[in-house]
C-alpha cells in the first residue's frame, strides 16, 4: 500500500466523520485545487505563456473553488472573494518586484549536485515563476482571512443593522487582528518544517551568518515568510473595507427603495 | 476578541492628540510617551540597519565588489537537447571592490547567464557582488569570478516592510506575532545547534522539546495568560502527537512504500528523522491555529452564559470545527506544496514523464500535508472535549 494513498483514505475519512457533507467538499476541494495547481504547472512549462498571468487565472479558480464550492455562494463568499482578488493583485505587484530585486530565483548552489544532470536552459522565465511560488504558497491563508472577515463582519452587521460605516470597518480590523496572530503562525511553521532539512545543512557545514544571508535558498525562504505576513496583514485592511462598503451600500439601497 | 479591541482604542485616541496637541489626562500622555518612543525607536533602528547593510562590506571576509558598468556583448539562441529555446548572453562588467586589501581597485569579470535564468543571472549598475579575485594575474588591473549577489540589502528591506505592515495593521497582535517568530526561529536555531553538536541527541527528541517551547510561547503570545490557553496548549500537544503516531504507523505498516527521499535537498542526515522532525513541526502552527480558534469560541460562549448547557457547548464547537477543517487544511496544502514548482518545471522540461516527476517531486510534501490535515481535523474533537473539561472543573470550583 502507499504511504500517501493510505494517508489520504484516513484524512477523507476523519473529515467525513467529523465535518459530513461539508468534510467531504473541502476534501473534495483540496483535491480540485491540486488539480488547478497542476494544470498551472503544466502551462507554465510553455515559454509563451506568461506564469505571473498564469497565476493569477489560477488564483481566481482556486479562490473559487474554496469560497463558493465549500461555502455557498452568498454575499459573504463573494465580498470575501472580491477582497482576495485585489490583495492578490497588490501582492502580485510587490512580489514581483522584490524577486526581481533579490534574485532569489530557480536554484540555489546548495542544490548543484542534483540538478546537475537538468539542462538548465529551458526557456522558462524563472524570475516569474519564483514569484508565483510566494503568492501561491500564502494563498490558502489569504482567503482564510478574507473569509473569517466577511462572514464576522457579516454577523456584527446583522446583529447591529445601524452601525456607521466607519463602526464597521473598526470591528472589522479587530477581527482580522485577531485571525493575524494564528496564521502568521500556521505559515511559520509550515516553512519552518519544511526548511529543517536546510537548516541543519547550514549548521552541518558551518555557513557563517554572512553566507547564511546572501544564499539564495535561504534569502528565498526568508522572502516567502515576510510576503506570507504581508499578505495576511494586507487582507485585513482590504477585506474590512470592502465588507463595510458593500453592506452600508446595499442598507442604503433598500432604505432608498422603501423611502 | 473585547478585550483587545478595548486595548486598541486609547492608542488610537492618543495617536490623533498628538497631532492636535489637546492636554490629555495623565495616563493618557504616558501612553503617548512611550508609543512615541516606541516607534521612534524602531524608525531609528530601520533607518540604521538599512544604512548598516549598504555600507557593511568590511565585515564581509570574501571580496565584495560594486558594479559600476556592465555591458552585454554576446547573446546567442541556444536549443538544448530536449528543443528548449533559450538565450544564452555574455556580460562584460567592470566593478569596484569595497573591501580587502584590494579595496577601492577596479575588477573586470564576466558573466554568462541566460534568458531563463535558473542558475544565474543578469547584473545590473550598482548591484553588490561577491567576487573571487584572480590571484595570478598578470595585467594591472584585477580580474576575477562571479559568485553571487550580495542580499542582504534587500532582505532587510523586505523584512522591515513586514515589520511595519505587521505593527500598522496589527498592532498588539502583528507585535506579538513578531515576536513569536523570532523567539520560535531562535529557540529552532539554538536547538539544532545542540543537535549538530552532541551527535548523541535524537532529533525527534530535541523537536519535541521544541514543539512543547513553540507551543507554550507561541500560544501564551496570541492569547493571554488564561484557562482558554491552557485549554488550547493541552490539546495542540495531543493533536500534534496524535498526528505524528498515526503518521509514524502508516509509514511503518505500509514499509514507506510510495515515499520517494530521493529527491529530498539538502541532506546531512538520515533522511528519516529530518522528514519526521520536519512533519512534527510543520503541522505544529495548523494545528494550535484549529485549538486556539475552537478554545477561543468555546469558552467565548461559556462567558456570555455561564449556565450554557455542555451539550450546547459541544454542538457549537463542532459547527465551528467544521467551518474551519477545511481553509486551515488548504493553507498547508499550497504552502507545502507550492514550494516544489520550479523542480516540477525543471522535470517536465527535461522530458521527464509525468509519473516520475511527480513521485520524485511530490511524495513527500502531500505526505506531510495530508498528516498535517489529519492533525487538524482530529485536533477538533481533541480542543472541544478539552475545552469542555477546563469548563467544567471551572464550574466544579466555583
Amino acid at each position: 500500500m502507499n504511504v500517501i494513498v493510505v494517508l489520504a483514505g484516513i484524512l477523507c475519512l476523519l473529515m467525513i466523520l467529523i465535518g459530513g457533507k461539508q468534510g467531504l467538499r473541502s476534501f473534495l476541494s483540496l483535491f480540485l485545487n491540486f488539480g488547478v495547481l497542476f494544470v498551472t504547472i503544466f502551462l507554465m512549462t510553455n515559454p509563451k505563456n506568461s506564469p505571473i498571468i498564469l497565476t493569477f487565472i489560477a488564483c481566481t479558480v482556486i479562490s473559487c473553488i474554496s469560497l463558493f464550492f465549500i461555502n455557498k455562494t452568498n454575499s459573504k463568499t463573494i465580498t470575501a472573494f472580491i477582497s482576495t482578488m485585489v490583495t492578490i493583485v497588490v501582492l502580485l505587484l510587490f512580489i514581483t518586484i522584490v524577486t526581481k530585486k533579490s534574485m532569489i530565483q530557480g536554484f540555489g548552489e546548495e542544490s548543484t549536485e542534483e540538478i546537475s544532470i537538468f539542462s538548465l536552459y529551458i526557456g522558462v522565465n524563472f524570475v516569474q515563476i519564483s514569484a508565483s511560488v510566494i503568492i501561491m504558497s500564502t494563498i490558502g491563508a489569504i482567503m482564510d482571512v478574507a473569509i473569517s472577515i466577511a462572514s464576522s463582519m457579516h454577523e456584527i452587521f446583522h446583529r447591529n443593522p445601524l452601525i456607521t460605516r466607519k463602526d464597521l470597518f473598526a470591528a472589522g480590523l479587530s477581527i482580522g487582528r485577531d485571525i493575524l496572530g494564528t496564521d502568521t503562525n500556521t505559515l511559520f511553521f509550515a516553512f519552518f518544517g519544511g526548511y529543517l532539512s536546510l537548516l541543519i545543512w547550514f549548521k552541518d557545514l558551518s555557513y557563517s551568518i554572512g553566507e547564511i544571508v546572501n544564499s539564495k535558498v535561504f534569502s528565498a525562504e526568508m522572502i516567502t515568510i515576510f510576503c506570507a505576513g504581508i499578505g495576511i496583514a494586507l487582507i485585513i485592511p482590504i477585506a474590512s473595507s470592502v465588507n463595510a462598503y458593500y453592506l452600508v451600500r446595499k442598507r442604503e439601497q433598500t432604505e432608498h427603495l422603501s423611502s | 476578541m473585547e478585550l483587545t479591541t478595548l486595548k486598541i482604542v486609547p492608542v488610537q485616541v492618543t495617536i490623533q492628540s498628538t497631532s492636535l496637541e489637546v492636554i490629555h489626562l495623565q495616563f493618557l500622555r504616558n501612553i503617548t510617551y512611550k508609543q512615541g518612543i516606541f516607534y521612534a525607536l524602531l524608525i531609528a533602528c530601520c533607518l540604521i540597519s538599512i544604512i548598516f547593510v549598504h555600507h557593511n562590506e568590511q565585515f564581509y571576509d570574501r571580496p565584495i565588489a560594486e558594479v559600476i558598468k556592465a555591458t552585454v556583448s554576446e547573446s546567442e539562441p541556444l536549443t538544448d537537447m530536449y528543443d528548449n529555446d533559450d538565450y544564452l548572453y555574455t556580460q562584460h562588467i567592470t566593478a569596484v571592490l569595497k573591501n580587502g586589501q584590494h579595496k577601492g581597485q577596479a575588477i573586470h569579470l564576466t558573466n554568462e547567464y541566460s534568458a531563463s535564468g535558473a542558475f544565474d543571472q543578469e547584473y545590473h549598475v550598482g548591484n553588490e557582488i561577491f567576487v573571487g579575485i584572480d590571484t595570478h594575474s598578470m595585467q594591472s588591473t584585477l580580474t576575477g569570478t562571479i559568485l553571487d549577489l550580495k542580499r542582504d540589502q534587500t532582505i532587510v528591506i523586505i523584512a522591515w516592510i513586514f515589520i511595519f505592515a505587521l505593527l500598522i495593521i496589527g498592532k498588539r497582535q502583528g507585535l506579538f506575532s513578531i515576536i513569536s517568530l523570532v523567539v520560535n526561529a531562535l529557540i529552532l536555531s539554538f536547538a539544532l545547534d545542540l543537535y549538530v553538536k552532541h551527535g548523541s541527541l535524537n532529533l525527534l527528541m530535541i523537536s519535541g522539546v521544541c514543539v512543547l517551547l513553540f507551543t507554550i510561547i507561541s500560544l501564551l503570545l496570541i492569547s493571554g495568560m488564561n484557562t482558554k490557553t491552557y485549554a488550547a496548549i493541552v490539546s495542540t500537544l495531543l493533536g500534534t502527537m496524535i498526528a505524528l503516531i498515526i503518521s509514524a504507523a502508516v509509514m511503518w505498516l505500509t514499509g514507506e512504500n510510495g515515499l520517494r527521499y530521493e529527491e529530498m535537498q539538502f541532506l546531512t542526515r538520515p533522511y528519516r528523522t529530518v522528514f519526521m522532525a520536519g512533519l512534527f513541526i510543520g503541522s505544529l502552527g495548523a494545528v494550535m491555529d484549529v485549538s486556539i480558534t475552537m478554545a477561543s469560541s468555546i469558552f467565548a460562549l461559556y462567558e456570555q452564559d455561564s449556565t450554557i448547557s455542555l451539550q450546547a457547548l459541544k454542538a457549537s464547537g463542532h459547527e465551528i470545527g467544521k467551518d474551519i477543517m477545511g481553509t486551515i487544511t488548504s493553507i498547508l496544502f499550497f504552502a507545502y506544496i507550492c514550494g516544489s514548482i520550479p523542480m516540477i518545471i525543471l522535470y517536465l522540461k527535461n522530458s521527464s514523464t509525468l509519473g516520475l516527476t511527480l513521485s520524485l517531486n511530490l511524495s513527500l510534501e502531500l505526505a506531510r500535508a495530508f498528516a498535517g490535515g489529519i492533525g487538524v481535523v482530529l485536533t477538533i474533537p481533541i480542543s472541544q472535549y478539552t475545552a469542555i473539561f477546563f469548563i467544567n472543573r471551572k464550574r466544579v470550583k466555583e
